[in-house]
């Protein structure tokens, strides 16, 4: 969670070339997921990648949680056979495409585990429309993202988000978070 | 459009010759007749054992505006228990889920433990006169009139002259026995997801009972991107269709083989095949084994519905089979909630579990690539019979009958399966469907659910 790694970890400094080197990944990502150019975010994607929206639910104070879930649990494969689907002509969903505006903010970055890696935490508001008749449907929560450098290129290795949401309000999740 | 009395009984005598008024989908008078007449007398879903798995667990779940808490009691007996405490009505169980001792009601205190009998109230000798003038034993959480189980699956029904639980799912029972095995096998459910998009409710329903025409091209993306094989999605008028007791339901065209090789072909592990060899009935073992079909969707009356198919899960080409459960929650006259379960034997290996979960977040739920698109047909249908004129277009639901209501094909004759069974395109289940539906608007409306309570406090009062 947010509130444990700011107590517990040493938060980079905003002027720390590696905090600004994963905004400006996350910046630069948030342009191409909402130009829908998702053969461009595939390439920002590790072949390891785990992409997880877990389902938000309000537990008792208790370790008791009833079937957990996820609204997404992707690798790289389920994402690239999404993004085909999309690609396909035939995803009746996505037909007129949405439109999405990825507003990510509150960015925080923390050293990795690993030597070439960044943990970095963002908060989104995600707003998405269609034709002249969705919504506007909102979709808010924050993510939980580790960045790894290899060979001078910098790709998402791993992104859990925690929607605000126990019920989502959007009749799909035909787009990315 | 609001119906008056009169035009309600001419749409559901259209409805009954196979022709839908569209208003059926969208209008508030028809939502209304429901919250009273339907959702009032028809066994509703709640929650499967297995969610509450523990002394002290609990989920809480829905019927319209009424909050349910399922709670496993000290006792180790599952409740259904109306979350309202008994003096002004307030939330005792604010959670959708956990683990607790007792539900207290954050507005005076009044405490709860989980069987729902009343634990305590802040100065009961004082401001009530103690046990004499206010018995405990008779102020706790209300059940609801009827509550019944089957293999695991809880559900209740607030009318209280309802039929019993297996009268209304007659041969049903054994097709919900195939994706829910009585004991010792059983499942695990997981979830629920939870979304809500601006449909009807009765869309769902009425599709997953049989809507097999649908799946060639609102679903043609998962054979292009060979989520599934394409046979799966262009094959589907080899299914047979079924309606028996309160439930119907397609099924689809299995390869040639043994009733193994049948199983392996659609991704189940030897292991699982041997308990299904072991726990199914006569009945649906000959469906597989000879007639070559296996259960896919379908729903149970009015608004359950299962479905169960396989996914290629990895780039290797891996095929795994999985179930999921939902509910169609209505939220309006144009908005459902679903809640949408995934289903896994609770003998399954972990590799399975895994696999399965994959090929059900793949397909079905929130971000499921088949679900996604019928979600924008549902959505867009309820949008489009909004105005005055489309709310008066009646839609054409005869699929399968000819102009002198004579039906297009015979029912099978030599079909394993219990109740009747059509091969290939038609709307027979739905029409079925939906004349359950017309049945129960046409009623009077029922009974009020506490009617034994109520006449307790008139006495009372004498």
């Amino acid at each position: 969670m947010v509130t444990a790694a700011l107590a517990t970890a040493t938060m980079l400094p905003f002027n720390h070339p590696l905090h600004l080197a994963a905004h400006e990944f996350i910046v630069r990502e948030a342009y191409v997921l909402d130009r829908r150019d998702f053969d461009l975010w595939l390439t920002l994607l590790a072949p390891d990648l785990v992409y997880r929206v877990p389902v938000t639910s309000t537990f008792g104070a208790s370790p008791h949680k009833a079937g957990e879930m996820d609204h997404l649990s992707e690798d790289f494969y389920s994402i690239k056979l999404r993004i085909a689907r999309l690609k396909s002509n035939l995803a009746w969903t996505e037909s007129p495409p949405s439109r999405t505006r990825h507003l990510v903010t509150n960015v925080c970055c923390y050293p990795g585990e690993k030597e070439n890696e960044t943990r970095v935490f963002s908060s989104f508001l995600v707003f998405r429309t269609q034709g002249d008749y969705m919504g506007p449907d909102l979709i808010a929560g924050s993510r939980e993202d580790i960045l790894r450098r290899e060979n001078d290129e910098t790709r998402l290795a791993r992104r859990v988000v925690s929607l605000d949401e126990s019920v989502l309000k959007t009749q799909n999740l035909a787009i990315f978070l | 459009m609001a119906l008056t009395p009169k035009d309600m009984s001419r749409t559901l005598d259209d409805l009954r010759n196979g022709w839908i008024e569209t208003s059926i989908y969208s209008d508030p008078a028809v939502f209304d007749a429901e919250k009273r007449k339907l959702f009032t007398r028809t066994w509703q879903f709640m929650a499967h054992e297995s969610e509450v798995p523990n002394k002290g667990d609990y989920v809480v779940r829905k019927v319209l505006h009424d909050s349910f808490i399922i709670s496993r009691g000290d006792d180790g007996k599952v409740r259904v228990l109306l979350n309202l405490c008994r003096h002004r009505g307030g939330q005792v169980c604010r959670n959708e889920s956990g683990n607790t001792k007792r539900f207290l009601c954050p507005y005076h205190a009044w405490a709860y433990k989980t069987d729902g009998s009343l634990a305590g109230v802040p100065y009961h000798e004082e401001a009530y006169g103690g046990e004499a003038e206010l018995d405990e034993k008779e102020f706790g959480l209300i059940e609801p009139p009827h509550t019944d189980t089957f293999n695991g699956l809880i559900f209740i029904n607030l009318d209280p002259d309802a039929q019993p639980l297996r009268t209304h799912l007659g041969d049903y029972a054994k097709y919900l026995e195939f994706y829910f095995p009585a004991e010792p096998y059983g499942v695990e459910m997981h979830g629920p997801q939870r979304w809500r998009f601006k449909a009807n409710w009765k869309v769902g329903a009425e599709n997953f009972s049989g809507d097999t025409y649908h799946t060639p091209h609102t679903h043609a993306s998962t054979g292009v991107i060979k989520l599934v094989s394409s046979a799966a999605t262009s094959n589907r008028k080899a299914g047979i269709m079924y309606v028996a007791g309160g439930g119907a339901g397609a099924t689809f065209r299995l390869m040639q083989g043994s009733f193994e090789e049948k199983l392996r072909s659609v991704g189940y592990p030897e292991d699982q095949i041997v308990r299904i060899a072991e726990r199914l009935s006569p009945e649906m073992r000959n469906m597989i084994e000879k007639d070559g079909v296996l259960p896919s969707a379908t729903t149970l009356f009015p608004n359950m519905s299962l479905l169960h198919l396989s996914a290629r899960v990895d780039d290797n080409g891996s095929v795994f089979p999985f179930t999921t459960a939902r509910v169609w929650q209505p939220v309006s006259e144009t908005e459902t909630e679903c809640y949408s379960w995934f289903v896994v034997d609770k003998d399954a290996t972990p590799e399975f579990r895994e696999k399965s979960y994959k090929a059900y977040i793949m397909c079905f739920g929130t971000s499921g690539m088949f679900e996604q698109d019928d979600m924008d047909a549902w959505v867009t249908l309820t949008r489009m019979t909004q105005g005055y004129m489309s709310s008066s277009v009646h839609l054409h639901s005869r699929m399968g009958l000819r102009h002198d209501n004579t039906p297009l094909n015979e029912p099978l004759t030599n079909f394993s399966g219990p109740g009747i069974a059509h091969i290939g395109f038609n709307e027979y289940n739905q029409r079925r469907w939906l004349n359950m539906w017309a049945d129960h608007l046409s009623m009077e409306d029922p009974a009020p659910p506490l009617r034994a309570c109520a006449r307790a406090l008139s006495q009372a009062a004498e």
